[in-house]
């Protein structure tokens, strides 16, 4: 039995016994080629099939899932045995069929998932590391095409493809460590020569750093420091979710200046990135989301779940990871404003990345973490590397006075994000 | 076909039951299954892994198909790999004292909403529970004829309390799993316990940051040594040249009477009974007396470095086996904690732990308590809030200055290569001189 054909079994099925059901449906092939020693180590290949069931009766929700089509009966019956435990809430149904609006872009033609397609981004990263004197610890390439769908008891049946390619290095010199990566939908997106020469670059330009005195300083978060932390702490606060059962800092100041007025976050489902789709992952048509208008709060993300509890609407934001039922989370999120001038002209710390991101306080924004790569800037250039530092802030307090965004934006995972001006920030040296 | 020096296959067939109770709502309830299994194959120089769901390891067509396919995927590598011999052998799984699989999913929701309810002390406004069950039944087969089956059972929760106040929000958490049976009866101490630490860190400070003397609490310092000795002892590691501890063998790297063991045969969270390359489990030293002893290894890793043990191959089901940590501590000193609390004199205590992460290769590791006390002339003065510490694995361990005598394990998941496994970390309390504490107080 092929995919639709079962997903239509189960759905009848599923009918006949509970008010409502969806099916979620995803298989996926992947190679990865992986570098150890410098050179290719192990060559990967992964196939991988699952379904997810959700049923409704009285309001009650049930899940199950499954990665063996052959237990497809115990997972609806496991679905169903779910919902009887479950707390009935306020339901309105699963989606209807509707005309999806916009046009996703997570789908590359021209991509092949083949492990000598991946083996030779590998030969690419290695040559652009080689550019610098430091030795390849880690890293590797991998190339993944995918379907997914999502189809309900309403009607609807919505099927999409999607690709990745992604890319990553670890280098070392001595005690000088380098990361870089990159990841996107289009094969054509990502050049590993780049990649390695940056990974490169971190662990050869780090390399002799000097100590550093505690005390205030100013600083530029590059986009990955800064997609660590607002990851950690602005997106959870986003969430209807948590806004709902008091777990956000946000909640109640939906129309306040709650951060700086040159900052804007929003969700562009149809933006080229790994998450864009026209349809969530419950089959809700996806949308354009403001978030944050010019530092004021506009609203929160919703999933069918949370906003028939508290009537606010789903807003397409459902996701799914792993084997677990859909959640709030993003498709395409971008942390954007004005630039004024570049965040690095004046004299400031460039921090690339922090250690222990996620130990950071998600519900006050307050954390203490360990800084990689950080480095002296003037004149927006690197000119001395700094040797090991603690920096400690409140993330909310950050956002809501920034010395500026700068024009280096980058996608980091499903965040696209610009390096941020900080000033007058906590540093504890050694 | 291709060269094959030797295969292996690994599936994990089994269910997942997790409940998750918000303030008061029944969220989901419910069992999930899965079926994975990985084809390794070495070949001329490196391997070649595939990944598949439902295999049927007693299909000779389908298994010889799996490793042919694996092979043409070894042909592509470059990295000449051997495998070190390794004692064979599996270890008996610790009886349960009570099978989950026998507890109803009502009785468990019913159990884990008391845990849920016993957090919500005056002040706490929200609260989440979350009860986690895993059943795995592993099969194991490999080209040398070895073939193991076992099952292992996991099961615990983990509660989360926040208490708000003019705008403010702190947070509790406790969690328990265990390897030997079903973990939600008698468990409400933990509730309360985290509601009555959100409530009282409203009123906590966040400590000035800086070099200062320190107390690690046993579930803090187990943070401590699985992230500033384990992951930098992991033979993957010291092999590509990403570990500060590679070619440190022999070497003083902590004070005097330090040990520091990573052992799988404990009847931890991080147990289990032969590792997943089929290789037998042991104890290991990693350090004895301050000095570095072994490192932890897989075949190859072993093959290729030597100084060590084998048999700490691990995998998240589906995923390829690493080098990783199972139960990972620091044995016992002599100090009593009031010796300790008197020789800190000025400092800080630090107690529980929000995670932590470190960069081997430059020896630079980082972890958050979850909270802490000023120590003020050897007695607890104020609690303090968000204040985490970072150091660097070579020095680090030298400034040891006291090491208690009560060892105590906590467990909790550790993340490497995008797999997640069970794992448990302990110490008993410890003094550290010249810690870098992390907090932004004035």
């Amino acid at each position: 039995m092929n995919g639709d054909d079962l997903i239509e079994r189960i759905l009848r099925e599923g009918e006949r016994r509970a008010d409502e059901i969806e099916v979620f449906y995803a298989r996926g092939l992947s190679v990865g080629a992986e570098i150890k020693k410098g050179v290719l180590g192990n060559a990967e290949e992964s196939e991988a099939w699952s379904m997810a069931v959700r049923t409704v009766r009285d309001g009650r929700i049930g899940f199950s899932a499954t990665s063996d089509p052959d237990r497809w009966q115990e997972c609806l019956d496991a679905a169903l045995a779910s919902g009887r435990l479950a707390t009935p809430q306020q339901w309105g149904g699963f989606p209807k069929p509707a005309d999806l609006a916009g046009t996703p872009s997570a789908n590359d033609e021209n991509l092949v998932v083949a492990v000598e397609d991946a083996a030779r981004m590998v030969d690419d990263l290695l040559s652009g590391a080689a550019e610098h004197p430091v030795e390849v610890v880690g890293g590797g390439a991998n190339l993944a095409r995918s379907y997914l769908a999502v189809a309900n008891s309403n009607g609807v049946f919505y099927g999409m493809g999607r690709t990745a390619a992604s890319v990553s290095l670890e280098t070392i010199r001595e005690q000088s460590t380098g990361y870089e990566f990159d990841a996107s939908p289009f094969l054509a997106e990502i050049d590993p020569r780049s990649v390695g020469e940056r990974a490169a670059w971190l662990a050869a330009r780090s390399l002799g750093g000097r100590e550093i005195e505690t005390g205030r300083y100013d600083v530029v978060l590059s986009p990955i420091a800064a997609a660590s932390l607002i990851g950690q702490v602005l997106l959870p606060a986003l969430s209807g979710r948590n806004v709902k059962a008091g777990r956000s800092f946000l909640a109640d100041k939906v129309g306040e200046q709650v951060f700086d007025e040159c900052l804007s976050v929003y969700d562009d489902p149809f933006a080229p990135g790994l998450g864009s789709a026209a349809f969530d992952a419950e089959g809700v048509p996806t949308r354009r989301l403001v978030f944050v208008e010019q530092g004021v709060l506009r609203g929160f993300a919703y999933d069918l779940k949370t906003g028939y509890r508290y009537g606010e609407g789903s807003t397409g934001s459902a996701v799914r990871s792993g084997g677990e039922g859909p959640g709030i989370g993003f498709h395409n999120l971008f942390i954007d404003g004005p630039r004024v001038k570049e965040p690095g002209d004046e004299r400031a710390i460039w921090i690339h990345d922090v250690v222990g991101a996620h130990t950071a306080n998600p519900f006050s924004g307050d954390f203490s973490v360990e800084i990689s790569n950080p480095f002296w800037m003037e004149g927006g250039e690197p000119v001395e590397p700094i040797r090991t530092a603690m920096l400690s802030g409140n993330i909310f307090e950050m956002l809501a006075d920034l010395g500026g965004l700068g024009n280096d934006t980058r996608r980091v995972g499903r965040l696209t994000i610009p390096s941020i001006r900080l000033n007058n920030q906590q540093i504890i040296g050694k | 076909m291709a060269e094959v020096r030797y295969y292996d296959i690994r599936c994990v067939r089994g269910e997942i039951t997790l409940v998750d109770i918000d303030s008061g709502v029944v969220e989901s309830a419910g069992t999930s299954f899965f079926d994975k299994a990985v084809v390794r194959v070495l070949g001329p120089k490196g391997w070649g892994i595939l990944t598949r769901d439902h295999v049927d390891l007693d299909s000779r067509r389908e298994v010889e198909s799996l490793v042919e396919a694996a092979s043409r995927l070894a042909a592509v590598t470059e990295d000449h790999l051997d495998l070190a011999d390794a004692p064979r052998g599996v270890l008996p799984v610790p009886p349960l004292v009570e099978d989950p699989r026998e507890v109803d999913l009502e009785e468990k929701t019913r159990l884990l909403a008391g845990i849920e309810e016993a957090a919500r002390v005056p002040g706490v406004g929200n609260t989440r529970a979350r009860y986690t069950e895993g059943i795995d039944s592993v099969r194991f087969l490999d080209s040398s004829g070895n073939e193991y089956a076992y099952e292992a059972v996991r099961s615990g929760f983990s509660v989360l309390a926040i208490a708000s106040r003019n705008g403010v929000m702190q947070m509790g958490s406790e969690r328990d799993h265990i390897t030997t049976g079903f973990n939600l009866r008698g468990k409400q101490d933990l509730g309360r316990k985290a509601g009555e630490v959100a409530v009282s860190l409203l009123d906590a400070k966040i400590p000035k940051g800086g070099a200062k003397r320190a107390v690690l609490d046993p579930e803090l310092a187990g943070v401590f040594t699985h992230e500033a000795v384990g992951h930098a002892s992991e033979g993957d590691l010291v092999r590509e040249g990403a570990s500060v501890l590679g070619g440190k063998i022999g070497e003083a790297i902590g004070c005097a009477g330090l040990v520091i063991v990573d052992d799988p045969t404990l009847h931890e969270f991080g147990f289990m009974p032969v590792d997943a390359e089929g290789v037998a489990v042991e104890r290991t030293e990693i350090v004895r007396d301050g000095i570095l002893r072994s490192y932890i290894h897989n075949r190859e890793t072993l093959a290729a470095i030597g100084n060590g043990v084998p048999g700490h191959a691990r995998s998240e089901h589906g995923a390829p086996p690493i080098v990783r940590m199972s139960n990972t501590f620091i044995e016992n000193g002599d100090a009593t904690y009031d010796e300790i609390l008197e020789e800190c004199r000025d400092g800080i205590l630090l107690i529980g732990s929000r995670g932590g992460q470190v960069d081997p290769g430059r020896g630079v590791f980082q972890f958050n308590a979850e909270y802490g006390y000023l120590v003020e002339g050897g007695e607890l003065a104020g609690m303090v809030r968000d204040v985490s510490l970072s150091g660097e694995i070579l020095s680090t361990l030298h400034n040891i200055a006291l090491i208690g005598n009560d060892r105590k394990m906590s467990p909790g998941y550790c993340g490497k290569g995008g797999q997640s496994v069970p794992v448990s970390d302990g110490a008993p309390h410890l003094l550290l001189e010249g810690a870098t504490i992390g907090g932004r107080g004035e």
